[in-house]
């Protein structure tokens, strides 16, 4: 791999690659603002004249501004009530003496990657039976709990990191666990903490099975299920099909754009695994 | 990993287990702590878990349950569309091998530094950044007759070809959709890794002669291995418990069920048909697979060092 030749070739592959995850994210933008019937015409290169009838047509056909915000009310909450809940039980399983700690770690871990399904069936059921179908409550605890196992996991690798010296040191000073916990731990975990915010969120908003069944009403969508149902009933308008898949993914790419510095070195350090 | 490094660094004197203060106060942190994720692993996990469990041996309507043994049970093996649709997703399963080649290679020369390196390393994780319903969409219009895909194809005067009508070519666009989205992440689990190899071994060995290939198979392959394993565990149980949105978005499942899979089957018989006794006892097996298939590759896999962090 020393030669200047063939370290052309791998950055010209490289830039292939790179091209093939931007390009869908430019067929979205460029035809979005298009109209139908530029697209039937000539649905690549740059729009003769930018046309925002496909964002007029999405607004007013679909409730699309509110399956965003529905979105972002069920998402907000769940990353930070997962996120939290996932910190504490990490704290407990890596830096305190709680004997059954383990225990509920290795229940976490079976269950890390249980089908969707398995859980849901009788929680919709359940749901259901209280009057809560179509209530954002049900999809935020829901969410959360699923994803309390993989955040735990995450970050128990990350304290795991933290030498247990700091740890002990303050407890010889005698600091309780508390203060350990908010003035030790969260600070120095920060980027770890940050990162598997930022997964939980992506997991969250761009979850579909969920969302689908919890919250089936076209009043109380979230954005998702919106999308899946945009794709059957514009199939054929494509222009409208861009503009709401564009909407709909900009939470998480301005979310990735602005936090990617953190984000990476985060995922980097070991906080994926 | 990083976690490794530390411990070793850590003073092997201080466990954390020894010196407790003897205030009671200070001992309650640890279990009020744990409360929010036990209460709502058991409560909206392990609960559910049991009765998903205990259902799918009753004939249930989501209202009335009956006890029928192994009915359900009896039905899915003997039903033809279930079998057809477990071949489907180990049909699907050629993605995994896909999927870690793709981020094996794309890590491998990220962290060779190319000129770019870090616009790649952000610009190769943003399919993971967008939600498979959209990744669906985007693929389904591009492999509709006369799309994007077709454009090669016109260009030799092919014209235009329907890729999701037929069984094998709609396999195959879910199975692009599919490593797209997921390389991305392989490539950042495997560099996370390869940062935790010391630099010096491959000096030593380009020193000593040793090809870039030989290089790739005798030292970073050998010293990701526990990675590796981990993305190859976690992809297969994605195959078999997430195409869902792909698939619904994408194919519906179709042509004919070519490309339903399980979860996906489930969510027809219990969402849409209201057999929800039934596909409990669908949920289940798929569980039980998933298991099993996880324990396999666990022992199965070539891990010659263990150097995991959890």
């Amino acid at each position: 791999m020393t030669s200047r030749l063939s370290r052309t070739l791998v950055f010209l592959g490289l830039c292939v690659v790179g091209v093939s995850t931007v390009y869908p994210l430019i067929f979205m933008a460029l035809n979005s603002m298009r109209s139908s019937t530029a697209f039937e015409l000539r649905p690549y290169g740059l729009p003769n004249h930018v046309n925002l009838d496909s964002f007029r047509t999405l607004f007013s056909q679909v409730p699309f501004l509110s399956s965003i915000l529905h979105s972002f009310i069920v998402v907000i909450p769940a990353v930070i009530l997962a996120t939290l809940s996932s910190a504490l039980a990490a704290f407990v399983f890596t830096k305190t003496p709680v004997r059954f700690g383990n225990g509920l770690f290795w229940v976490m871990l079976m269950i890390m990657f249980m089908p969707g399904i398995v859980v849901l069936l009788p929680l919709y059921v359940e749901v259901a039976h209280l009057g809560l179908a179509n209530n954002f409550t049900p999809a935020i605890l829901i969410y959360t709990a699923i994803n309390i196992p993989y955040g735990t996991y995450l970050l128990r690798s990350n304290f795991r990191a933290i030498p247990d010296s700091v740890v002990e040191a303050s407890r010889v000073d005698g600091a309780t666990w508390s203060r350990i916990f908010v003035r030790i731990i969260l600070p120095i975990a920060r980027p770890g903490i940050a990162t598997v915010g930022i997964l939980t969120f992506l997991n969250i908003w761009n979850e579909l099975f969920i969302s689908l069944v919890l919250l089936h009403v076209p009043s109380d969508e979230m954005v998702t299920p919106t999308l899946a149902q945009l794709s059957g009933k514009y199939s054929t308008d494509i222009p409208v099909l861009m503009a709401g898949l564009l909407l709909g993914a900009m939470p998480t790419l301005v979310l990735y754009l602005v936090t990617a510095r953190v984000f990476i070195r985060g995922m980097l350090s070991g906080a994926i695994r | 990993m990083a976690a490794d490094m530390y411990e070793e660094i850590a003073d092997p004197v201080s466990g954390a287990t020894e010196a407790r203060p003897p205030r009671r106060s200070r001992r309650v942190f640890p279990y009020l702590a744990l409360i929010p994720a036990a209460l709502f692993v058991l409560g909206l996990m392990l609960l559910p878990i049991g009765a998903t469990i205990f259902h799918s041996f009753t004939n249930w309507d989501g209202l009335t349950s009956t006890f029928i043994g192994w009915r359900n049970f009896s039905l899915i093996i003997h039903n033809p569309i279930v079998s057809e649709i477990f071949v489907n997703s180990v049909i699907f399963l050629i993605s995994v091998p896909l999927i870690l080649i793709a981020s094996l290679v794309v890590a491998v020369l990220v962290y060779e530094k190319v000129p770019g390196w870090r616009l790649f390393r952000f610009l190769f994780f943003i399919p993971n950044v967008l939600s498979p319903v959209i990744v669906g969409v985007l693929f389904s219009t591009f492999f509709l007759p006369g799309g994007l895909a077709d454009q090669p194809l016109r260009a030799v005067g092919l014209g235009s070809f329907a890729w999701l009508s037929y069984p094998w070519t709609a396999r195959l666009v879910v199975i692009l959709a599919l490593v797209w989205t997921s390389f991305g992440f392989g490539m950042v689990v495997i560099l996370s890794a390869m940062t935790t190899i010391d630099p010096a071994l491959y000096d030593a060995a380009t020193i000593d002669g040793a090809s870039w290939w030989c290089r790739l198979r005798r030292i970073t392959i050998p010293l990701i291995s526990g990675s590796l394993q981990f993305l190859s565990v976690i992809n297969v149980i994605y195959t078999f418990t997430s195409l869902f949105s792909f698939v619904f978005v994408i194919t519906a499942g179709g042509p004919g069920f070519a490309t339903t899979t399980v979860d996906y089957y489930t969510y027809l018989t219990t969402f849409e048909n209201g057999q929800f006794g039934y596909g409990a006892a669908l949920a289940v097996m798929l569980f039980l697979i998933v298991f099993v298939l996880t324990i396999a590759q666990i022992k199965l896999f070539p891990q010659r060092e263990v150097q995991q962090g959890a």
